[in-house]
């Protein structure tokens, strides 16, 4: 019954009390860097080795000392908020996002303010100002951003069962009711079982994540977050579409055309379901198309082609194509002030940070190095096979060194070469298919500002309409349950937040 | 603060701090004649020694850090440090209990403790007094082994567990609750499912570890009560209600007492892994609330307000218990 647990409010104070200590005996660090220290995240199961190939000539391109603290993904944020919060800061820190905390300690000058800076430095003079304009916070850049491909949003489905069905692939969210619908009542699988749901879709409810949800709500034309109604810009949940999405989502689920666990489902098993023929759909990036087909051939080397299709974004009920854009970039590399200390140190990390964007680091971040796992075929990175040893640790590490990557010049690298003609056909398309969505795009007019009200409890007042989302697609509540949790978030601080983000939005004008 | 009561529990519970409670008692006898401290602590040198280790660690480890309890009334930014952070009162505890989350916190916490408390605790107790029945010495102790396994799985392992387990649609025990409820309930989701599930958890996990304590205390109950009431003609139940029981009845209200301060502690882990969008109205205690709004969103005043409120509730708790219980004659905690 007892159990003795130091609650984390402790830890948060122990943590602090420890900085404080290790504050008092703080000193200035010498102004010449040879050694530059780095927090980044990573995706993979493990993280690079300290001494592996790429870390090797990562030092050797930026002639440094580079330490690099890898954090797992999933616990980024939190690693982040403790070690801003301890003694240990690092030159270099990557920032997943504008998170609250972030906000807080950048406002209150934790970071170097880089507005003025970056244009002085060749590789770090972005050529995409308005994702720069995005990543700031309310103009103010704190951070070289990680440039992502604005448009990712695509409809997977399995090519196999839709040619079976004799169907056509969705052009419109009313196809792709028919389609989900024919893949969970017509057998697809010709197993003669009632065995089949038409889409999958993970836990994952928080707005604006770029879930199912959003991408859906987006081409019914709910906007990206928000939207402008009326001269004022207004969250994406509080238009009509808004609701007439969800009732869309919720006829599937009534219907049992999406997995009945859809509020518990884990994300990281999504493609479970689309490998093994239990589910037929997945609404996500366009990249996952590349990772199913691998599933296949994995499986089948001989048979693996024409299992997955793909199509882009859909139109919505008005006929209309609203395609569901990034904001551009994912995060970005900020400078915190406590580990820089002077201009000139700054301009130190800003001469490393711009070694770091050129040429050569790109292409030993996204293609690896040559000769190792890598050749040159006209103009494409084609990886080397048989695979040695040493090209699959190369290949394996760039895949987390890639999160050091910002781009934010364009691709400085190869494009990759692909393993066959047929994943080039796929991935060629790809490219094509994004690239004629982009000119739909539905941008997030608010991604540059911040709401001081929402920095402070923004993430406890979309949780209420999050939460709302989920209830109402299950069942828990009704419309007019989702409508109240609406209000609710008005009441709570919503109004306030609508009143801040229009004050920036006019004066930004 | 917590930590004052974690203090307590752990000198109860493993007895490391029984060592400096007992060292204490001879300082204070000559504090009357002051002069004499001196001679007194030079007579007793080698107990206040033994004594040392006991204060570095509290003073370390446990008083020293209450020192950033200060950012509870601070807006502590990690950059300004605690003693840069400008100070802003009560501000933290008014946005706090003013919060509209605070009463379904509380509610929550509170159902959930109280759940715990009402059927996990009285379990303990029931199965060390079956156990202390069993009379054959090999079965006795295989089955207390059996039942303290789980304690040593973690939190995640229990909830992984139960995920294959309730499972929607293929989950065995999904399917024989569906099965004799003749229902269609996803019990991972379904908020009424929630409080049940998270007690049934617990108890698997904790009641056989819960009887360690209880099986120490019976084991001193005086074995020539039993003859006697043997030959008195009591029978098992009677043997169990008029000597067992009231044998363990001190260690029965300490071990209460110090379960009622831990209240509002429902523990971090098990309702983080069991929690999702639709029964979070019914999941979200005090303890997922600071992780989620002190280290996901970078609040650490407002966390540490929200932790501090939890502990003093925690001490008057105590303090409130084992007056109640000295009142009605019994032995308290101190």
């Amino acid at each position: 019954m007892i159990r003795r647990k130091p609650s984390l409010a402790a830890a948060v104070v122990t943590a602090t009390a420890l900085t404080l200590t290790a504050c008092g005996a703080g000193e200035a660090p010498a102004t010449d860097l040879t050694s530059v220290s780095i927090m980044a995240p990573f995706l993979e199961a493990q993280p690079p080795s300290n001494d592996g190939a790429v870390q090797k000539k990562f030092e050797e391109f930026t002639g440094k000392d580079v330490n690099i603290t890898w954090a797992p993904n999933a616990s980024y944020e939190d690693k982040m908020n403790i070690t801003l919060a301890s003694s240990d800061i690092p030159h270099v820190m990557v920032v997943q996002g504008k998170s609250p905390g972030f906000v807080k300690n950048a406002e209150a000058g934790a970071f170097w303010d880089l507005t003025d800076k970056l244009k002085d430095y060749p590789n770090l003079k972005t050529t995409f100002p308005e994702v720069q304009n995005n990543a700031s916070v309310n103009g103010k850049v704190y951070g070289v951003f990680r440039a992502r491909g604005p448009m990712r949003a695509a409809v997977m489905f399995r090519q196999d069962w839709l040619d079976k069905l004799g169907l056509k692939a969705p052009e419109t969210t009313e196809d792709l009711y028919n389609v989900a619908k024919a893949f969970t009542e017509q057998d697809p699988d010709g197993n003669g079982q009632d065995d089949t749901w038409g889409i999958t879709i993970p836990k994952w409810g928080a707005l604006g994540s770029n879930s199912p949800y959003d991408i859906i709500e987006e081409w019914y034309g709910t906007g990206n977050r928000w939207t402008e109604k009326e001269g004022k810009l207004v969250p994406s949940f509080e238009t009509d579409e808004f609701l007439e999405a969800n009732r869309f989502v919720k006829k599937m689920i009534d219907e049992k055309l999406i997995n009945p666990d859809f509020a518990t489902f884990d994300g990281t098993k999504w493609n479970e379901p689309f490998f093994n023929g239990k589910g037929g759909i997945i609404v996500d990036v366009d990249s996952r198309v590349s990772v199913l087909i691998n599933l296949f051939k994995q499986a089948n080397p001989n048979d693996f082609q024409n299992k997955v299709g793909f199509v882009g974004n859909l139109k919505g009920p008005d006929g209309k194509l609203h395609a569901h854009p990034t904001d551009g970039y994912s995060g970005f590399l900020a400078i915190p002030k406590t580990s820089v200390r002077t201009e000139a140190d700054l301009k130190n990390v800003l001469e490393f940070l711009n070694t770091m964007n050129g040429k050569d680091v790109a292409t030993l971040f996204n293609n690896g190095i040559e000769g190792v796992n890598f050749t040159v075929e006209d103009g494409k990175a084609a990886a080397i096979k048989p695979e040695t040893p040493e090209g699959k640790a190369v290949a394996t590490d760039i895949k987390s060194y890639a999160q050091l990557g910002t781009n934010i010049t364009g691709n400085n690298f190869y494009p990759v070469k692909q393993a066959s003609d047929y994943e080039q056909k796929v991935y060629d398309k790809r490219v094509e298919v994004m690239a004629e969505d982009l000119k739909s795009a539905v941008y997030n007019p608010a991604a540059a500002f911040v709401s001081p009200t929402y920095v402070a409890k923004g993430a406890q007042l979309d949780n209420i309409v999050a939460d709302a989302r989920i209830k109402y697609l299950a069942g828990q509540i009704d419309e007019q349950g989702l409508k109240d949790a609406i209000k609710l978030w008005d009441t709570s601080g919503g109004n306030k937040v609508k009143e801040e983000i229009n004050k920036l939005w006019q004066d930004s004008k | 603060m917590s930590q004052l009561t974690d203090a307590l529990a752990s000198d109860i519970a493993t007895g490391d701090g029984a060592a400096s409670g007992k060292a204490k008692k001879p300082a204070k006898a000559p504090k009357t004649k002051r002069g004499k401290l001196s001679v007194h602590i030079a007579h007793y040198k080698w107990l206040y020694v033994l004594l040392l280790p006991g204060v570095i660690y509290f003073a370390v480890f446990r008083y020293a850090p209450m020192y950033g309890v200060s950012i509870a009334f601070k807006e502590y930014v990690p950059f300004l440090g605690v003693n840069g952070s400008p100070w802003v009162g009560f501000q933290h505890f008014q946005d706090f209990f003013s919060n509209p989350d605070f009463p379904r916190l509380l509610g929550n916490t509170l159902i959930l403790a109280a759940l715990n408390l009402l059927v996990a605790f009285p379990l303990t107790i029931i199965l060390a007094l079956l156990l202390n029945e069993v009379r054959l010495s090999i079965l006795k102790r295989t089955v207390q082994t059996l039942v303290y396994i789980p304690h040593f799985l973690s939190w995640t392992i229990v909830a992984s567990l139960s995920f294959l387990l309730f499972a929607l649609d293929i989950g065995p025990l999904f399917q024989f609750i569906n099965g004799v409820l003749g229902t269609d309930i996803d019990i991972l989701s379904d908020p009424n499912w929630f409080r049940p599930l998270i007690v049934l958890q617990e108890i698997w996990k904790n009641t056989g570890w819960g009887t360690i304590i209880f099986l120490a205390a019976l084991s001193t109950v005086d074995q020539d009560q039993y003859e006697a009431a043997i030959i008195d003609g009591a029978g098992r139940f009677r043997r169990v209600w008029h000597i067992t029981l009231p044998g363990i009845r001190s260690t029965i209200i300490v071990m209460l007492i110090l379960a009622i301060g831990q209240m509002l502690n429902t523990g971090f882990e098990q309702i983080y892994l069991m929690t999702n969008a639709l029964n979070r109205s019914v999941a979200d205690v005090f303890d997922t609330y600071v992780y989620f709004v002190g280290i996901t969103q970078g609040a650490y005043s407002y966390s540490t307000a929200v932790g501090l409120f939890k502990s003093v509730v925690g001490i008057v708790l105590i303090f409130g218990t084992n007056w109640l219980a000295k009142r009605f004659n019994q032995s308290g905690l101190f």
